[in-house]
């Protein structure tokens, strides 16, 4: 019984990922592959790694941005690391403000892209939050299974 | 020289994105089979995070083939313990210093009669990029993120490369694994249309249309409309030529 209550929660927080437009079909064709691949951990290990990266490059923008000078090309291209990243992953929301995010590296604009880097952080931790209860439940679900059998 | 089971396909990641290179990784481990295919070649990956480790590893592979002497048995099992043969470089496109169209350039340069399959990967969708990747070499073109579909387009092309001990397995196996993949009846038709064609004079024009379906549809698209100009203009021209002729009102009455 609350092996299911566990379920429908996960079941409940992956629908509003995908309805919110956090995570797109790239993040469902990971799952399925885990599922059908009968690789456990896949989703987790990749999620995780994402989040490091994520994390390590928005810390190397806000950097840059602080510096006298800022580099453009130098932003614009851990930016692009992270969209590509987020791409692979399949964190839609955190790609699209990537793609802004650019628009304001080509317009040369540090207050454009300051505010584009506050924008990609608070998505990010959102898509982070979300990610880390999603891996607890993963985690307390199989907890359960594994003490049920 | 492999026996038995299915030969193993050995790819060579490279990608400066560590999230990229795992989720390849991963997708190519874990699609070998498509669920419990046992005829079905698995990948062996290995995963580098820059060309320059990536020629690293292909130059030592390059030097270490040469040196491999078939002189005793002991020898040659070792060097295959040893051995990190490559049979196909899937590689991003996007990396600093050394990007992955100079690490095709230079995988192809490096001489062999055999030149590794590459396989060039990009997030971003230009048709002049792609282009310019199949002109130097490129086996194919596959965009970011990498889907199930492609893990197939992979095997045809690690395929490609005309090896003496598994040619007739990879064709066996290519066969019987497009059989038993779950993929849409289009892409099928297509791969095994492709594969087909290996051996005919059209493989690079059908690795072209494979990498670039939608580019050649989009210029399809554009001839198409050129023609039907060129036909408008043409037929202007001839009313404009029979009007000036002042057969205007037999034009109307006929």
């Amino acid at each position: 019984m609350a092996g299911a209550a566990l379920r429908d929660q996960l079941s409940a927080l992956l629908s509003s990922m995908f309805s919110q437009g956090l995570v797109d079909e790239q993040f469902e064709q990971l799952q399925m592959l885990q599922d059908e691949g009968g690789t456990p951990g896949f989703v987790a290990e990749v999620v995780t790694l994402f989040c490091d990266d994520a994390e390590r490059i928005i810390a190397e923008i806000a950097t840059l941005l602080e510096q006298p000078i800022v580099s453009f090309d130098k932003v614009d291209a851990f930016v692009h690391q992270l969209k590509g990243s987020s791409a692979s992953v399949g964190a839609q929301k955190v790609k699209f403000t990537c793609m802004q995010f650019r628009q304001f590296c080509q317009e040369k604009s540090r207050d454009g892209c300051l505010m584009a880097l506050a924008v990609v952080r608070n998505e990010f931790y959102d898509l982070r939050n979300k990610f880390q209860t999603m891996l607890q439940l993963e985690q307390q679900i199989q907890a359960y299974d594994h003490k049920q059998q | 020289m492999r026996t038995a089971a299915a030969a193993a396909v050995r790819v060579l990641v490279v990608d400066d994105s560590p999230v990229d290179r795992r989720v390849v990784e991963l997708l190519l481990r874990t699609h070998c089979g498509g669920g419990g295919g046992a005829g079905a070649a698995t990948f062996h990956v290995t995963a580098v995070d820059s060309g320059k480790k990536a020629m690293e590893l292909l130059g030592l592979n390059g030097q270490r083939r040469k040196q491999m002497c078939p002189s005793s048995a002991a020898a040659t099992a070792a060097s295959d313990a040893n051995e990190q043969a490559i049979d196909i470089v899937l590689t991003d496109y996007c990396m600093p210093e050394m990007t992955g169209y100079d690490l095709l350039k230079a995988i192809k340069a490096l001489g062999s009669p055999n030149p590794i399959p590459v396989v060039v990967m990009s997030s971003e969708n230009e048709p002049q990029r792609i282009s310019r990747c199949l002109t130097a070499g490129a086996e194919d073109f596959i965009l970011k993120p990498l889907k199930i579909n492609d893990v197939q387009r992979l095997r045809e092309c690690s395929c490609a490369r005309p090896k003496a001990a598994v040619t007739t397995d990879s064709d066996g196996t290519v066969s019987s694994s497009s059989s038993r993949k779950k993929l849409p009846s289009e892409n099928t038709a297509k791969k095994v249309a492709t594969s087909e064609q290996k051996t005919s004079p059209l493989a690079g024009l059908a690795m072209v249309i494979n990498a670039s379906s939608f580019e050649v549809s989009h210029y399809f698209q554009l001839l198409f409309k050129f023609i039907l100009i060129a036909y408008a203009v043409l037929c202007l021209s001839q009313l404009l030529h029979t009007w000036s002729n002042g057969s205007f009102l037999s034009l109307w009455c006929a």
